[in-house]
């Protein structure tokens, strides 16, 4: 189907495209709600863009329309004369005396005739209940409205009818039939909740046609600006490099660092750091020459520079520089359309790289929890689609609450989750870091020791050992304690190293001394060997020489030598 | 006297007035016939009111702020009065009109 859109920053996107062409649009609302400010919106931006129309004014005089136009920024008069718009007065003179029954066609008589003059497409009755109040019977109203209706069908005439409603209350019932009558409807409301003004529309019928269907807030700033509908389409703009977290060790280990245009909870109790780690971001980022926005719920700009400055953060070169722009509120001073509203138009206005929320658990002092959802939601969302990183600091009551703001959770939309805590051992308190997720990258699941010193942050390795996770010292002792278990083992094994040499040693020394024995016995055989073979040797010898004697000598005097007997044994003897 | 002199003085007044209709249509017929009857009786024929129909001169309907029709406009003597309707209560008309003092 053929739309017309209203260029109202927001709404066609909600109406998905405009309001339906040639056909009727209702808006409803209490008093102040904005739904006058609407129909003219959509006529005033027709009106500049070459499309004429026609307001009928049934609740105030043409001059005040023109001044209230002009309080919004808009000067009606000139298109007026261009005849780009025409503005009807339409009152019944409270003083006309009624006879007899009537209808409203000498009002559309007018309308056509002037729409025909200037060709006119588009129309604003404001409002139509005053209209039909001039008919006492409802079946009267009905039926005019009806005819009204068809007229309009009929001329192809895109129509807006505002309709006064009850507050809190959508179209009164005595009107119920023009929701039935309109082919699309829009209420407009205007609530104070938890002490705070906020504005919201919401879109309840929309023939032949999708629609966002959820309310939205809005907030009514030279004209309507409806925060965007987020949640029908994701468009981020998915980006693979990486921007650093201004730490070295906290990028190794998250990989590398932070994903460019991702979102980043840090979350922890209070005074654990949070906006610490957030400001030595948002200075590493100034350094490489990106712009930080940073957006403070907490303290002034003042109280930031030198919290920071005695951490050993300077944000002051940033800040001249241009680099790092603080923008600061508190959340109760507006509704979250309103927050987010000027939040957006700084973040389109500075282009930041990177943008800070600090922080987004005080967002519940906008009005209630889910406002504060909402404003989140909505600033991570816008800035994802724009490629800029979002990092968000979160107060938490405990550990259960970790990734959560009181109650409405977050974190199944946020892509990286670092937390912060304390822990208490060995009579110590020392902060603990550890990346809880980091989805897309890859990341440490351990524990490390965070320390805020006047050099900045530092952070160590944690001890995990067996006396379990231990941080400050008592994780030195454990660390001495262990140390010196090492060393007195080392020294066990030297020890006994040396004894066994020594054994050795010993064995070695003893050996040779077996066998330098053994050698000697062996000489002293070899020598008694030797000895006997001599003697053997030396006696016969001995007896050859004797025997020798005795054969030499036969006739001599035997006498001499007396034979013995035991020479001849002796011959034989050898 | 003022008071044997107003019949004259209503006679000789000069009743315009203006009755805006919307073409045809059942009421518009209606409150043109119920005003010739009203005029006819209050007064002697002597105003003749002026038709304009709105479906062919809108401008006019525009310059007299004519929203609903059928319209009457009692344009002189002042005050201006007007009706809407199509004037079957002749009563209220005619008090409108300020014809009862006749």
């Amino acid at each position: 189907m053929q739309k017309v859109p209203t260029a109202i920053p927001g709404m066609d996107e909600v109406l998905h495209g405009g309001l339906p062409a040639g056909r009727t649009t209702l808006a409803g609302g209490g008093p102040g709600s904005g739904k006058s400010i609407f129909g003219m919106q959509f006529l005033y931006n027709g009106a500049k863009y070459g499309e004429p129309g026609i307001f009928v004014a049934f609740e105030e005089r043409a001059e005040a329309v023109r001044n209230n136009a002009l309080t919004l920024g808009w000067d009606l008069a000139p298109l007026e004369k261009e005849g780009k718009l025409f503005l009807l007065e339409a009152h019944v003179d409270p003083q006309t005396v009624l006879s007899g029954d009537f209808t409203i066609k000498g009002l559309l008589a007018i309308i056509e005739g002037k729409a025909k003059s200037i060709g006119a497409k588009r129309i604003v009755i404001d409002a139509i209940d005053i209209l039909l109040r001039l008919f006492d019977d409802p079946a009267r109203e009905r039926s005019e409205l009806y005819s009204l209706h068809d007229w309009l069908n009929d001329r192809g005439l895109t129509a807006v009818l505002t309709v006064k409603s009850a507050v809190g209350a959508d179209i009164a019932t005595r009107y119920e039939f023009l929701d039935f009558m309109a082919d699309c409807v829009i209420h407009f409301d205007n609530r104070v909740v938890e002490q705070v003004s906020t504005r919201r529309l919401r879109v309840t019928k929309y023939r032949g046609s999708g629609f966002f269907p959820n309310e939205c807030p809005f907030i009514i700033r030279e004209g309507i600006n409806v925060i965007s509908a987020s949640g029908t389409e994701i468009r981020h703009k998915a980006k693979a490099t990486k921007v650093s977290s201004g730490l070295t060790r906290l990028d190794s280990m998250l990989d590398g660092g932070f994903r460019r245009g991702s979102s980043i909870l840090i979350s922890g109790t209070s005074g654990t750091g949070k906006t610490t780690l957030a400001n030595v971001f948002a200075v590493g980022a100034c350094r490489q020459g990106e712009k930080v926005l940073y957006i403070s719920f907490e303290e002034s700009e003042e109280a930031i520079v030198s919290c920071m400055l005695s951490a050993g953060i300077d944000l002051r070169p940033a800040l001249q520089e241009g680099k790092l722009r603080i923008v600061t509120a508190m959340p109760e001073s507006a509704g979250s359309e309103e927050h987010l509203f000027n939040n957006l138009r700084t973040i389109e206005e500075f282009r930041p790289g990177h943008v800070v929320v600090d922080a987004v658990s005080s967002c519940k002092r906008m009005g209630t929890l889910r406002e504060a959802y909402d404003y989140v939601m909505r600033l991570t969302n816008a800035c994802k689609e724009r490629g800029i990183t979002s990092v968000l600091t979160n107060q938490t009551e405990g550990f259960q609450e970790e990734n959560e703001i009181s109650g409405v959770g977050i974190s199944s939309n946020i892509d990286t989750v670092l937390f912060l805590r304390y822990v208490d051992i060995g009579g110590e308190v020392n902060r603990v870091l550890i990346v809880m997720k980091a989805r897309g990258q890859k990341h440490s699941n351990q524990y490390r020791e965070f320390r805020i010193t006047e050099r900045g942050i530092e952070i160590a390795d944690v001890y995990i050992g067996t006396g379990g996770v231990l941080t400050g010292v008592a994780r030195q002792e454990q660390e001495a304690k262990e140390a010196v278990d090492l060393r007195r083992k080392q020294l066990e094994i030297e020890y006994k190293e040396h004894f066994i040499t020594q054994k050795k040693a010993e064995m070695a020394a003893d050996i040779a001394r077996r066998q330098a024995e053994l050698e000697t016995n062996k000489t002293e055989v070899k020598s008694l060997q030797l000895e006997a073979s001599l003697f053997a040797g030396g006696r016969g010898l001995r007896g050859k020489m004797r025997t020798e004697d005795e054969v030499n000598a036969p006739g001599k005097t035997p006498a001499k030598k007396n034979k013995r007997p035991g020479a001849n044994r002796k011959e034989k003897a050898i | 006297m003022m008071q044997s002199d107003r019949p004259e003085e209503a006679g000789s007044e000069n009743y315009e007035m203006l009755l805006f209709v919307a073409g045809d249509e059942p009421n518009s017929r209606l409150a043109k016939d119920n005003l010739k009857r009203i005029c006819d009786a209050h007064l002697y024929g002597r105003c003749r009111p002026k038709v304009i129909d709105v479906m062919k001169d809108f401008q006019s309907a525009l310059e007299h702020n004519v929203l609903v029709t059928p319209m009457l406009i009692l344009v002189e003597p002042l005050p201006q009065a007007r009706v809407f309707g199509n004037l079957s209560d002749s009563r209220k008309v005619v008090e409108a009109l300020r014809l009862t003092g006749d």
